[in-house]
């Protein structure tokens, strides 16, 4: 029964698994269903099994019970490109429109939505035909936030094209293999994992160890002798921050997290906190870095002795990180550059490490990685840095 | 069919919606634990409380922590108390027969009553994913082995089993595949009349209705790291009741008193005490 509905959510994305469908049909057979809305209560429950799916499964349930049309399916992924472009549009006009082989003029008559609109509509149009080396996306690299420019904030924008630009990424992203192949993939996760575990100090001694002290006690002819040891209560408090905003990164946050999720339980104390880039004046404690800012000088209220690390590719445009002011985002402006907070919170922190996903032989290419390495320890976030980084931490 | 003694319908503290209630109610006929996630103050706990209620069942609290391992939520063998009674054999227990030395945890408990139980495996989240998941083979296969014995331990009756989650981490999927699952939203206003009416049966209309819409607007201020919930909210309202100075209507968009019941975390504070003024606190 309502194996349509099953498959046909399935499509749509949520994760819905067998064993869960064949519960629901168990529930059918209780009785307890008995119209609709009792069914959508009990699918719901048994087969969805997160809340960010429930706004799926509302669609999906309206199309296939009441014939509702779903929404257009490549919705969020063309829709998050189509935002990129148009922050790239943002602060380079010009730039973006020789891209999109537009007329500038034109494009700037439109509205943001109108905007949007427009590049969803290229978007789409560009599938199909990216493959041979794309037509739009200007020939020889250039790069979009390139060239001197104008930004809505007044900023001038200096320096040369950035190796890695949002809009290239994005479009190649259609078409990568969605494996991950990271340098530390989640088979490794384990081995790396009892590498950080170097980390974890055993703490007061106050555990009884049961067969020392039956040992102790049978020598000393049963007069009873307890033996503490140490235990593993107190451990190590930890802050990650992760560079959660540009496409680049994004191969590997999933990997990051999964392996910090499961290190979370080795610390006594771990924050997470993200970043877009590099760090200004603040951190963000929500992924999506909009509801919970956390002042980066709310840092010196912190363990000193916490363990900074800091995760991120360092790849940006080198004004995001000398200049004033640098902030890709307009509501980040206090006035200190950002090198200045990254060199604050090394000098807060008495161990930090910078684990960059991009492999080592690399990172002469780019000249942030090299300016964020005067101030942080880099290492790469594979089995072998991460190494490293844990022995240079737990020193 | 459910029999309407052995259905839930809603606690006295507590007030339900029917959905939550139709969701229980599925999760009893399937015999799945019930995972109920939703923000702090939303009324997880609360829920599993009446439920036992309602269904006139004891409640077992288990309240996981970050450091438990599975064995403690079954049982515990206490060998110092063994090892005191073979020193001095003063006690009444036999001290050969391990089984005098064991005793049931949480777990173990619901198992092993007579009586069908409300089993509330509280803030799950706290604890590592091998504890989550080893414990959830338990409560499936309903039976686990006691190691010094060699015994193992069946459920007599299956009891009702609550999990919640502050949604600070996510479950694993082969957890989330054998529970059913319920988000509880923040209650909408409407809702939470319904609930201040619980708690205080007779509230001022005008009290009631001026604390709810100031207390969902100073929810809505940007960047407060803890949003006062439903529990401040109550707690709140004791304490205006309580305050014989303290008139209803006269603290929409101007003072709001004892901000502080609401704001727990001195930043949070600071910032609303900034915006609303400094009554009392």
């Amino acid at each position: 029964m309502f194996i349509d509905f099953f498959y046909r959510l399935r499509e749509q994305g949520v994760p819905v698994s067998p064993t869960a469908f064949l519960t629901l049909n168990r529930a059918l057979h209780s009785g307890l269903i008995e119209n609709i809305d009792d069914f959508y209560l009990a699918a719901r429950s048994i087969l969805v099994k997160s809340e960010r799916y429930f706004d799926l499964y509302d669609q999906v349930f309206t199309c296939h019970f009441e014939g509702f049309p779903l929404p257009p399916n490549e919705g969020l992924i063309l829709d998050e490109i189509a935002r990129q472009m148009l922050q790239q549009w943002l602060q380079n006009p010009g730039a973006t429109a020789r891209m999109l082989d537009e007329d500038e003029e034109h494009l700037q008559k439109l509205s943001v939505d109108e905007l949007l609109a427009y590049f969803m509509e290229r978007l789409k149009e560009q599938k199909g035909e990216h493959h041979g080396g794309s037509k739009w996306i200007g020939t020889g690299g250039t790069s979009p936030v390139g060239h001197t420019g104008y930004h809505p904030g007044g900023m001038r924008i200096g320096g040369e094209s950035i190796g890695k630009s949002a809009l290239k990424v994005a479009t190649d992203r259609r078409y990568r293999d969605y494996s991950g192949k990271g340098p530390l993939t989640e088979a490794k996760i384990g081995e790396a994992l009892k590498r950080l575990r170097k980390l974890v100090p055993a703490g007061a001694r106050d555990r009884i160890n049961i067969d020392k002290t039956i040992t102790r006690t049978v020598r000393i002819g049963g007069e009873i002798e307890l033996v503490f040891e140490q235990g593993l209560k107190d451990r190590l408090k930890v802050i990650l921050a992760i560079d959660n905003g540009g496409w680049s990164m994004d191969p590997h946050v999933k990997i990051v997290q999964t392996l910090f999720d499961y290190a979370r339980a080795q610390f006594k104390d771990m924050k997470t906190f993200y970043f877009h880039n590099t760090i200004y004046d603040t951190l963000w404690k929500d992924p999506a870095r909009s509801q919970k800012p956390y002042s980066v000088d709310e840092l010196t209220r912190l363990d000193p002795e916490t363990r900074f690390i800091i995760l991120g590719d360092a790849s940006m445009a080198p004004f995001e990180l000398s200049t004033r002011d640098g902030s890709i985002h307009i509501q980040e402006r206090n006035g200190r550059t950002s090198i200045e907070c990254l060199k604050f919170i090394a000098k807060t922190f008495s161990h930090t490490a910078w684990l960059n996903p991009i492999q080592e032989n690399m990172w002469g290419y780019s000249r942030t990685i090299a300016m964020v390495q005067q101030v942080f320890p880099m290492f790469e976030l594979s089995l072998d840095g991460l190494e490293k980084a844990v022995s240079h931490l737990a020193e | 069919m459910i029999d309407q003694a052995n259905s839930f319908s809603g606690g006295r503290q507590y007030v339900l919606d029917s959905e939550l209630a139709q969701i229980v109610n599925v999760s009893m006929v399937l015999e799945m634990p019930l995972l109920l996630k939703g923000e702090p103050g939303t009324g997880k706990t609360m829920l599993a409380h009446a439920i036992a209620e309602n269904l006139k069942m004891e409640l077992i609290v288990l309240n996981v922590k970050s450091s438990m391992k599975l064995i403690d939520a079954l049982y515990q063998y206490d060998t110092l108390t063994r090892l005191n009674d073979s020193r001095f054999g003063d006690s009444n227990r036999n001290v050969s027969n391990i089984n005098e030395y064991i005793k049931m945890s949480k777990i173990g408990q619901a198992f092993t009553t007579e009586q069908r139980v409300v089993l509330l495996i509280d803030e799950i989240d706290k604890a590592d994913t091998d504890f989550q998941d080893d414990m959830l083979d338990i409560l499936d296969q309903m039976q686990f082995d006691i190691i010094e014995t060699d015994e193992t331990v069946h459920a007599k009756k299956r009891p009702v089993i609550i999990i919640t989650s502050n949604a600070k981490k996510d479950l694993s999927d082969p957890f989330l595949g054998r529970c059913n699952f319920h988000h509880i939203a923040f209650p909408d206003p409407k809702m939470m009349r319904k609930i201040v009416g619980v708690h205080f049966p007779g509230l001022d209309e005008k009290l009631a209705k001026d604390a709810i819409s100031t207390f969902y607007k100073l929810r809505e201020i940007e960047g407060i790291e803890k949003r006062p919930a439903t529990r401040e909210l109550i707690n709140w309202l004791r304490a205006l009741a309580a305050d014989p100075d303290f008139k209803a209507g006269k603290m929409i968009g101007k003072e709001v008193p004892f901000l502080g019941i609401l704001f727990k975390k001195s930043s949070d504070y600071e910032k609303t005490a900034g915006l609303y003024g400094q009554g009392k606190s």
